[in-house]
């Protein structure tokens, strides 16, 4: 057996994996404009970087979507001087968090949901997680859960946005050839 | 509209979702509105609590130090002092305070006004 460069399976590993950095790229970017774009409410951001998680989930499956969202938080953190910082630790359990509930939900049900329904939970699963470790290791009182329906409420709002978005950037990119055969 | 065509897009699980969320956060929102409550004026001098009581109760009281007669002021939830006998008047100058873990001290005229309560607006860390 001899792979030839024109061998069909192999071209799409590799444009599999271009694209997986592509799309990691394009999450550091918008991680740190998300990071930079002031903000009336502190603890609120939009999250961003989760439309390329979900463009990576819908096009690719599980793997991709765990690379670009590891990926992204790594290099957006280290990028943006905040590795190892306790906030760095909040937005990785965010960021897990997201992604298991996205990628389990999608795995069990998984004609329930669209792009945008998916991107609600990955924002409820980021804030969840996000006030977990916040309770776990910062802040033992309980009056921190008296945060969570803000956070829900945040969720929901930038989980709609950036589902809609994510769901016109999969629209526009299945009409394009080089992701014809990718699953739906 | 961008609403319509973002309900569009919607399948019926992302709506149910949708709704589920939403009955969610206002069957929990109303439990954070009692923050804020419980926060109390305290006066204290030289370690001995002269008055204690909520910062909802206004007025104006007059406190007995070495130096002679203070005047703290509470009113819209917060406290301030407005005539003291000290040299600099700089416990006048520190203006209102309103929140737990606010303090302002006279020190020639040993008084010190401090809120006490669960502080609910400072942030301990901004994640990003």
């Amino acid at each position: 057996m001899t792979s030839s460069p024109v061998d069909p399976s192999a071209l799409a590993e590799a444009r599999r994996s271009h694209f997986v950095a592509l799309f990691t790229a394009l999450a550091v970017g918008l991680h740190a404009v998300d990071v930079l774009l002031p903000s009336p409410l502190p603890w609120f951001r939009l999250g961003l970087a989760n439309i390329l998680t979900l463009v990576a989930l819908f096009l690719y499956g599980d793997r991709a979507a765990w690379t670009v969202t590891l990926g992204r938080i790594g290099i957006g953190s280290l990028l943006l001087g905040r590795l190892f910082s306790p906030g760095f630790f909040l937005s990785f359990s965010g960021g897990v968090c997201a992604v298991m509930l996205m990628c389990g939900v999608r795995r069990f049900f998984p004609r329930l949901f669209g792009p945008i329904g998916i991107s609600l939970l990955g924002a409820v699963g980021h804030v969840s997680g996000q006030l977990l470790i916040a309770w776990l290791l910062l802040v033992r009182h309980p009056d921190l859960w008296r945060l969570y329906p803000w956070l829900l409420l945040a969720a929901l709002v930038s989980g709609l946005l950036n589902g809609f978005v994510a769901d016109r950037v999969l629209e526009i990119l299945r009409r394009h050839p080089a992701f014809a055969e990718e699953q739906g | 509209m961008a609403v319509s065509a973002l309900w569009r897009r919607m399948t019926l699980g992302d709506r149910l979702l949708l709704f589920v969320l939403l009955a969610l956060i206002l069957i929990t929102l109303p439990v954070t509105r009692s923050q804020g409550k419980g926060a109390r004026l305290l006066v204290e001098q030289d370690g001995a609590v002269l008055y204690a009581a909520p910062l909802t109760a206004s007025g104006r009281w007059r406190f007995q130090g070495p130096l002679g007669e203070s005047e703290i002021e509470v009113a819209h939830g917060g406290a301030r002092i407005v005539s003291s006998p000290c040299p600099h008047k700089l416990c006048i100058a520190l203006g209102r305070i309103a929140h737990p873990g606010e303090l302002i001290a006279c020190v020639p005229n040993h008084l010190l006004l401090r809120i006490e309560g669960e502080s609910a607006s400072s942030h301990d860390l901004i994640t990003r």
